[in-house]
């Protein structure tokens, strides 16, 4: 290899290298988004709104914050029984996402608690593990 | 060698807006298959019998669903809510979404997804009934959708809505979990009412 194409080839590696690290790292704070597009958005929708009566609405719900001590458990092993979400109550139930790690309902829920509008305090993974513990 | 170039791109061009033509261009639906010798008699949201006779003289959408379902079904619903919007006050026009899971989803389980829907039950009905006469009549609805679909169990796990028309021949099917697909159903439907 001569010095000219090190010259060319070397900034171009150099480049390469921080634009995958660059899409790396936004992919990584972008878990939780991943997480409700695969785990949530059929049933709660793209943009949080939910189905009508249906299935409530995560975006803007007044649930978020009243219950908040027990979303991990809600994620983890769903919902049967009717719940008031912003005044209105639902009936459907929620399946449970048994197979989602701690670290997975964290991100999801910290993607839910500040997206559509929301502005709820994150949960730490310290808090979502305190909460699983405690489900009943 | 140029002026022969130039030639192919006007033959393809040409091409290109003769495909364009003959898309827009009618202004009827194909026949896709008929469900016209089809017996069946459900129960809907509100415990009202539904035969072939209900959707006598209307044009008809209909899908497969269960109220439980975790993957595409709130989709189609939300998608379906849209046709139903724009079709509310038009006497002409019905919906049929039939459950595929009976066990759970009795009239009472119905009703209370209709009431959440908010949707007037003589005009979007859902129905249950015997599980295999509702497979019977979903695969007679399908039929030419079967031909496409390759995943097994496909055919009332496509997501499919069917257009039906007065004379229960099958005139359409659409990706209910897709916008752009329903937008198309709800011209389709204007051009049937039109034909
Ligand atoms: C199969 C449909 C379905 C899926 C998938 C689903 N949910 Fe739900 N969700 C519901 C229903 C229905 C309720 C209401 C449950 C009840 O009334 O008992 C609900 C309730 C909730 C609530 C509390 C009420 C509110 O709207 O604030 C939250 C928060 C929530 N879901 C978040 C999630 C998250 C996050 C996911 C993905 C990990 C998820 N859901 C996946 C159907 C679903």
């Amino acid at each position: 290899m001569n010095k000219k194409t090190l010259t060319i080839l070397g900034p171009a590696l150099v480049g390469l290298v921080v634009v995958l690290i660059l899409l790396y790292s936004t992919r990584a704070t972008d878990q939780g988004a991943e997480l409700y597009a695969v785990h949530c958005q059929s049933c709660h929708m793209e943009n949080g709104q939910g189905l009508r009566g249906v299935i409530p609405p995560v975006a803007k719900a007044d649930y978020l914050s009243i219950h908040r001590a027990e979303l991990a458990c809600l994620i983890r092993y769903g919902a049967e029984n009717p719940m008031v979400v912003n005044g209105k109550t639902y009936q459907q139930a929620m399946p449970g996402n048994e197979q989602l790690t701690e670290t997975d309902i964290a991100n999801v829920l910290n993607y839910v608690l500040k997206s559509w509008g929301n502005e709820e305090k994150p949960l730490s993974l310290q808090e979502v593990q305190n909460q699983l513990e405690a489900c009943d | 060698m140029k002026a022969k170039h130039f030639l192919y791109l006007i033959a393809i061009g040409l091409f290109v807006v003769s495909c364009e033509n003959s898309k827009t261009g009618s202004n009827k639906l194909p026949v896709l298959g008929t469900v016209e010798e089809a017996q069946y008699q459900f129960v809907n949201q509100d415990s009202a019998e539904v035969s072939p006779k209900t959707f006598e003289n209307k044009i008809y959408v209909t899908d497969f669903f269960f109220t439980t379902c975790p993957t595409i079904c709130p989709t189609m619903k939300q998608q379906m809510l849209r046709v139903y919007e724009e079709f509310e006050n038009n006497e002409n026009v019905m919906l049929l979404s039939h459950t595929i899971d009976p066990q759970h989803d009795t009239v009472g389980v119905l009703r209370t997804y209709a009431e959440g829907l908010g949707i007037a039950s003589d005009k979007w009905m859902m129905v249950t009934g015997d599980k295999k006469e509702i497979f019977d009549i979903a695969a007679k609805y399908m039929v030419s959708a079967l031909e496409d679909e390759s995943q097994p169990g496909g055919l009332v796990h496509s997501g499919a809505f069917v257009l039906i028309d007065q004379n229960k021949k099958i005139r359409g099917y659409y990706d209910g979990t897709k916008e752009m697909e329903t937008n198309e159903l709800i011209d389709d439907m204007k051009v049937l009412l039109n034909e």
